[in-house]
């Protein structure tokens, strides 16, 4: 016996998908200029990175907006309640055909490990690429910020432990879209706003 | 009879003027003509280089004062003259600079190139 | 009476037009007004001073100084009269009178030759009168025939008759003729300057790697400043004089110029040379990331992708040490490369050349310690310096320079441990050009030079930096961010400076790639497993 319920909201949906896009799109283009491959060259990829980066802040200035008009927001607040179970799940339950132990509503549509980890990306890995990739957009600025003695190989690295973290996140994130109540049930929610639940 | 002898008058203060305030030929502008321009053809390919030292200095004053370039099929003059440049200047950017200059005054300076660079001149040119 | 009226009023107005046609008609036959020269306001053809046959260069000066009564004094001031040099930062006293490199080593009993690029007549030995006036050469910058010419051998005389030199050889030196040289006299070009700078280094863009005939010339580019059809740029536009005394020096280069553009009526001692006197330091407009990058490597380390670009090889290296070879004969030898390059000689050794070659980089602040032939050296694995360039990341002055570093090997004292002058050009029995032996040419050489020899003579391996600075591209082939952000780029050995991904940091991409490697091994297997359980179920 399942539900319909409505999750995600054509903004948020919006949101996601051209967020992904520009994440991905930054994350081609960073391990180009990291010198890992080359598909546009360090000085077209620099240029492609920044346009990106760009329009991602835009981006996350409509949704910041929307979050706090919305009260959305508070679905990233963490709760330790059922993490275990949660964990438990994805480690031994998933595999024996154990029923989800988390049961998504319209006020909670992250489940609690979902939470930690986003909220870990917007607190943590957010943060650390948008400093370090702003310092370094403005790197002809920093004596005028008084951050001449700022070491730019910092800001260099930290952007760079940012970016693995983040892939590693991609990576983990798209395989878990495949583990809701069907393999594609959270996929679907996603593109349409509705999610099938048990 | 008035008008014959103005006439006369002027022709010989035009010769005079001309041997008192000749023109005082710039080897260097035409340095960067024959560079520009004559060697834009007259490279390896495809009619064979001719640099300022492949003739002597009275080859060179003999061709120049008989004008026939390409075998006598057209004028040496033709090529210096500021309706060619006018023709070429969108991709010659020597033909552009001296787009101006009077055509006697640019055919001096390239005969004064072309006397030093010869083979007897004062400093044997090639153009590479 | 109305009749004659008329009359009267036709052939008055009659008389008006003919008084006024008359002149126009005249007009018409007089030629176009007289060429003006605009580059000089002095035709020096007519001036009654140079309307005379000159036999000798101090002749022409003379009657120079007959209106230009300062000019000599001023020379007299100057590196180009001197080949003296002060430095003030490193208290060395340099100049072309005391300095040893590694191409054709020293001046000290080689000044025939040599001072063939003195701006001045006759220095043929040590005994030289420097307070000379009329030994000073004024043609030598100012002539604009491009005819005027001061053979090697002559002690700086221009040859004005067809003279046999080196006496015997049959080989004829051409006479010039001053008289038309001297009314013709002007400004200082490309030319001029060139006749020494081009062919330092014994030969056609030998020593600079940055300088050759290629600029007298030069298409953009080659130099996009000096470009003949555009700009056309002199040497003096840059390097402009004040009181003959002309701007810029190789001997305390400005490596870092923080003064801005040069405005005109700014109190300022600064080198006018400096591509920043025109641009200023924030020159690039539409990206400000680079006017940063701009504030710790020079403009011409971009800007000069590669030098000797004008078809003119430079000299890379040269060892002294393969000289003297003979043929069964017992004649020189000259061998030359595919391209007609001189690759040996017997009476220099071996050399390499090259064309488009691309720059070592340092960092420069502008010091140059030289070492001379009175100090010390150890012999050792590391090659000697000749000029020591001061720099690093952290001094606040530095930039990060282009330069040709030429390299050699060249005679050496291992007993005093100095560096030697030896006699090389000289029709004599002891100039080592025409000898090939070294023990005489040394000894000669350093009795010219005042300094000991001991009688024993090695090779020392010798390097010597040129700053390169002219030859600048054309924008659009200044050097892309990839020549320096790459592994192994341009700039991998420039130390003290981090350099995106030069210096990617390799524990972080270690482990960067294993998290992630750790993640997709972690993300296929849990779905493997999911796949497989699921088959049970």
């Amino acid at each position: 016996m399942s539900e319909r319920i409505y999750v995600f909201k054509l903004f948020e949906r919006f949101w996601h998908w051209s967020q992904a896009g520009l994440i991905i799109f930054l994350m081609l283009t960073a391990f180009d200029i990291h010198g890992t491959y080359t598909i546009f060259g360090f000085e077209k990829a620099v240029a492609y990175h920044t346009i990106a980066a760009w329009t991602l802040i835009g981006l996350w200035v409509f949704a910041i907006f929307w979050h706090f008009t919305t009260g959305e927001w508070k679905q990233y607040i963490p709760t330790t309640e059922k993490v275990v179970a949660m964990a438990q799940y994805y480690l031994f339950g998933i595999f024996k055909n154990a029923p989800h132990p988390f049961r998504l509503t319209q006020l909670r549509k992250h489940n609690p490990l979902q939470r930690l980890a986003y909220l870990f990306i917007l607190v943590c890995v957010g943060p650390l690429l948008w400093i370090t990739g702003g310092l370094y957009l403005f790197y002809d600025k920093w004596a005028a910020w008084g951050l001449g003695n700022l070491p730019l190989e910092w800001v260099a690295t930290g952007h760079t432990v940012g970016a693995f973290m983040m892939l590693a996140f991609l990576i983990a994130h798209v395989y878990l879209t495949t583990a809701g109540h069907t393999p594609t049930a959270h996929i679907k929610a996603m593109i349409t706003g509705w999610e099938e639940v048990d | 009879m008035k008008f014959t002898k103005t006439l006369a008058a002027g022709a010989i203060l035009s010769v005079l003027a001309s041997s008192a305030f000749a023109y005082d030929a710039d080897w260097k502008r035409g340095r960067v003509y024959y560079r520009s321009v004559c060697t834009s053809c007259h490279a390896v390919a495809p009619s064979g280089s001719i640099n300022p030292s492949t003739k002597t200095k009275a080859e060179w004053a003999a061709y120049l004062k008989a004008d026939k370039h390409n075998k006598g099929k057209d004028t040496v003059k033709q090529y210096v003259s500021k309706a060619y440049r006018a023709s070429i200047k969108s991709g010659n950017k020597a033909a552009e600079k001296f787009a101006d200059t009077p055509d006697q005054e640019l055919m001096d300076d390239i005969s004064a190139f072309l006397i030093k660079g010869a083979k007897d001149g004062d400093a044997p040119a090639t153009c590479s | 009476m109305s009749h004659l009226i008329t009359r009267v009023a036709l052939a008055l107005c009659c008389g008006v037009w003919l008084a006024a046609s008359g002149p126009t008609l005249a007009e018409e036959a007089t030629p176009e007004p007289k060429p003006l020269k605009l580059t000089t306001t002095a035709d020096h053809t007519k001036f009654k001073q140079l309307q005379k046959t000159f036999n000798s260069g101090p002749e022409v000066t003379k009657a120079c100084l007959e209106c230009h009564t300062e000019a000599a004094g001023q020379i007299h001031r100057t590196k180009h009269w001197k080949w003296e040099y002060l430095n003030p930062e490193t208290k060395q006293t340099l100049g072309k009178k005391t300095v040893v490199n590694n191409f054709c080593i020293s001046i000290a009993s080689n000044y025939a030759s040599c001072t063939s690029c003195h701006v001045g007549y006759g220095w043929k030995d040590a005994s030289f009168d420097f307070k000379s006036e009329e030994n000073v050469d004024c043609l030598a910058c100012h002539d604009t025939t491009g005819n005027y010419k001061k053979p090697p051998g002559f002690a700086g005389n221009p040859v004005v008759k067809d003279t046999e030199f080196p006496p015997g050889s049959g080989k004829i030196v051409k006479g010039i003729d001053l008289t038309k040289i001297a009314q013709k006299v002007g400004k200082t070009s490309r030319d001029t300057c060139g006749a020494c700078h081009f062919n330092g280094g014994g030969g056609d863009g030998v020593k600079h790697g940055d300088m050759d005939t290629s600029l007298a010339a030069p298409t953009k580019e080659v130099d996009v400043h000096m470009d003949a059809e555009g700009l056309d740029f002199t040497c003096g536009t840059c390097h402009s004089a004040s009181s003959h005394d002309v701007a810029g020096s190789r001997y305390s280069p400005t490596a870092q110029d923080k003064a801005g553009a040069r405005v005109r009526g700014k109190a300022d001692k600064g080198n006018p040379a400096t591509c920043v006197a025109c641009h200023g330091n924030g020159p690039h407009k539409k990206e400000a990331r680079l006017n940063q990058h701009a504030t710790k490597i020079a403009c011409q380390t971009c800007h000069i992708p590669t030098y000797a670009r004008g078809g003119v090889a430079t000299k890379l290296t040269w060892d002294w040490s393969t000289a003297g070879k003979r043929d069964k004969d017992g004649k020189h030898i000259t061998l030359k490369d595919a391209k007609g390059r001189i690759t040996y000689e017997s009476r220099k050794g071996d050399f390499t050349l090259a064309e488009n070659v691309k720059p070592e980089y340092v960092w420069f602040n502008g010091r140059v310690d030289y070492t001379l032939v009175t100090d010390k050296i150890e012999k050792s694995e590391q090659r000697t310096q000749i000029n020591k360039l001061g720099g690093s990341a952290s001094d606040g002055k530095s930039m990060i320079w282009p330069m040709k570093v030429f390299r050699g090997s060249q005679p050496y004292d291992p007993v005093n441990k100095t560096l030697v002058t030896p006699h090389t050009a000289g029709n004599d029995d002891t100039g080592y050009w025409k000898n090939l032996d070294w023990d005489k040419a040394i000894t000669v050489g350093m009795k010219d030079s005042g300094h000991p020899y001991s009688g024993k003579m090695e090779f020392l391996k010798t390097e010597m930096s040129w700053p390169i600075t002219h030859m600048v591209a054309p924008k659009e082939k200044a050097l892309g961010c990839v020549e320096c952000h790459s592994k192994d780029g341009r700039l991998a050995g420039i130390q003290g400076i981090y350099i995106p991904v030069r210096d990617n940091n390799r524990l972080v991409d270690t482990a960067g790639w294993a998290i992630v490697f750790l993640t997709l091994l972690g993300v296929f297997g849990h779905g493997a497993l999911r796949i497989v359980t699921s088959r049970k179920h």
